[in-house]
């Protein structure tokens, strides 16, 4: 186990050196496509700081997505702030957000949670089609135009390394540790004194401001905004494939689930654009029935065994 | 005017109720919330559709071959690929039903193309008139056959030796066992009528609505709204649950705008789970 754990730092280190390094050589189409790949590792990993550790599926985690990128571009057009106040400002209401609707799903079985969710994350679409005097409706809105891919390359980077950091404080905290009780046995973990509720509430907040802070540096790097797609539920999808097909609720499993499926995705999007999803379909069913601890658990069964 | 809305709610209401039905159905005895469940109906309306189209069947005599067609499928789904996780945690189950779900709606996409098709028989438009109040033939006549449906699935369940096995199952599985019951098997029938009785709801909302691919999203969200406020598991619930559906969209249609629905929807949704999770009547799993 110890051997796997500094193996699992080298990689990371390399990883993380590489990703830095690589403005250096890398050119403008490589550049795109890995800040893509960071969105995905992001947002996967924050599906999994909620989905993973304590096993309530979210089919509208799109909606804290959705509601961090509207609300960088409301503020930054409407009232010319700065990008940096507007995505924290959008963050903090997609946390906010998160809880409110959390207080009367968390307390009920997973299912109801997940299709509430999903009714939620149209809901706010909807919201967005109505205030189009803020939000343009269904025409759009335009964001004021950066183009320095650097940034954006390097923030949504640090998006990667601040969602690693939460889920590496998952796995070692007590709090973590509460959250993964409340996974395996949620009755057990509520009479060993946890209070369940107020884990979920806030492992619920804290995904949701990660999604939202993703969503903001995506408003400002597309410029523009739709309601169909800041809140497409394409884009939960994937964060729950990513998450599942990596490993959720482990560290490495998101990383490794969002860089395989967006590099397929780079592969075969363009050409089999509706087959591609079939064969998604495929992949989840595979996983759950062959797979259901993802790949990451594939190799930890392997390590056990030598 | 108001009273026009009305009717025109309660008459899709009907609708609403025979497909929230089979979600409830499923629910009550295997435990699962099923992300299939707009498959089923989608795939019901397609039946419909092409039978109409490629043979000039009526649409109405369709609906027994979207049963028999849909519970064989439904029922080899759960005997084959389901029942293997049905003890699992809650969460695989949701998990496989979504992914078998992007399966079926894309295989749809692929074949079928996205067009929005029309079901219209040269009956279509015709209607009646009581009082002043304008009712189509069409619409009350799949408000009857949804109502049937529902009525002929409660009396199945209360008074055949099938029926009752599979309440026996729901309500005490390992009881169930010692009379003789296998589980395994009457989970594939339940999954199997579920599936069937949700693509009747199917080939009637073809009737008066577009038939696309991926229609499946939204009764998906009306079917769990529709059980979430009847009671989930509690299949007299989901009539009641069905008509509020209707009645709520039609008026928001009418009055505030068809985008208005989903929040309405939400509202409401968030409202009952904070103040009665286990529905209006109370008698829903929570």
């Amino acid at each position: 186990m110890k051997a796997f754990n500094k193996l699992k730092w080298g990689i990371f280190l390399i990883l993380i050196l590489f990703a830095v390094m690589a403005p250096l050589k890398a050119s403008g189409y490589w550049l795109r496509f890995l800040t893509f790949i960071f969105m995905w590792i992001g947002l996967a990993g924050s599906l999994n700081l909620l989905t993973g550790y304590t096993g309530y599926l979210d089919f509208g985690h799109v909606a804290f997505f959705g509601i961090g990128a509207y609300m960088t571009g409301v503020l930054m057009v409407h009232l010319g702030m700065p990008f940096f106040p507007a995505m924290f400002i959008g963050a903090i209401l997609a946390a906010v957000m998160a809880v409110i609707v959390g207080i009367p799903t968390m307390r009920l079985r997973g299912a109801y949670f997940a299709i509430a969710m999903l009714a939620f994350a149209e809901a706010m679409k909807q919201v967005v089609m109505e205030f189009d005097r803020f939000t343009g409706g269904g025409n759009g809105l335009s964001l004021p135009i950066y183009t320095n891919y650097l940034f954006f390359y390097y923030i949504m980077f640090s998006t990667v390394i601040l969602t690693i950091g939460v889920t590496y404080w998952f796995e070692k905290s007590k709090f973590g540790k509460a959250l993964m009780a409340i996974r395996e046995a949620e009755l057990a973990a509520e009479v060993s004194g946890v209070n369940t509720f107020r884990c979920k509430l806030v492992a619920f907040g804290i995904s949701a401001f990660i999604a939202g802070i993703i969503g903001g540096i995506y408003a400002y790097w597309m410029t523009f905004l739709y309601p169909g797609d800041a809140f497409n539920v394409l884009i939960t999808m994937r964060m729950i494939i990513m998450a599942f097909l990596g490993g959720a609720g482990t560290l490495l499993g998101p990383i490794i689930g969002a860089s395989f499926l967006a590099a397929v995705e780079e592969v075969l999007w363009a050409e089999f654009k509706y087959s591609y999803l079939i064969i998604v379909g495929f992949v989840v069913v595979f996983v759950v029935l062959v797979l259901p601890r993802g790949i990451v658990g594939l190799v930890k069964e392997k390590a056990r065994v030598k | 005017m108001l009273t026009q809305v009305l009717i025109n709610g309660i008459l899709i209401g009907g609708i609403y109720a025979s497909f929230a039905v089979g979600f409830s159905l499923i629910f009550g005895v295997l435990r699962i919330v099923n992300i299939l469940h707009g498959e089923f109906i989608m795939l019901g309306a397609f039946i419909t559709y092409w039978l109409f189209k490629l043979y000039g069947i009526d649409p109405f005599l369709s609906i027994p071959v979207s049963f028999v067609i849909l519970f064989i499928f439904g029922f080899l789904i759960q005997r084959y690929i389901i029942n293997r996780i049905i003890e699992a945690p809650e969460i695989m189950s949701l998990l496989l039903t979504f992914g078998l779900s992007l399966i079926i709606s894309n295989l749809a996409l692929t074949v079928w193309k996205g067009d929005y098709r029309l079901v219209n028989p040269e009956y279509a438009g015709a209607n009646f008139k009581i009082l002043s109040f304008t009712i189509p033939y069409v619409r009350l006549a799949t408000f009857s056959f949804a109502l049937a449906a529902v009525g002929a699935l409660y009396l199945f369940l209360q008074r055949t030796d099938l029926g009752r096995a599979i309440k026996a199952t729901s309500q005490n599985k390992i009881g169930a066992r010692i009379q003789g019951v296998r589980p395994s098997m009457i989970y594939a029938v339940t999954f199997g009528l579920g599936a069937a009785i949700t693509a009747i709801s199917g080939s009637l909302i073809s009737l008066s609505f577009s038939v696309f691919p991926s229609m499946g999203g939204d009764y998906l969200l009306f079917s769990f709204f529709i059980v979430v406020l009847g009671g989930l598991g509690h299949i007299p619930g989901a009539l009641a649950g069905g008509l509020i559906l209707g009645i709520l969209q039609s008026l928001s249609t009418n009055f505030l705008g068809a985008g208005m629905t989903y929040i309405l929807v939400f509202l409401v949704l968030y409202v009952v789970l904070i103040v009665r999770p286990a529905g209006i009547f109370g008698k829903g799993l929570v």
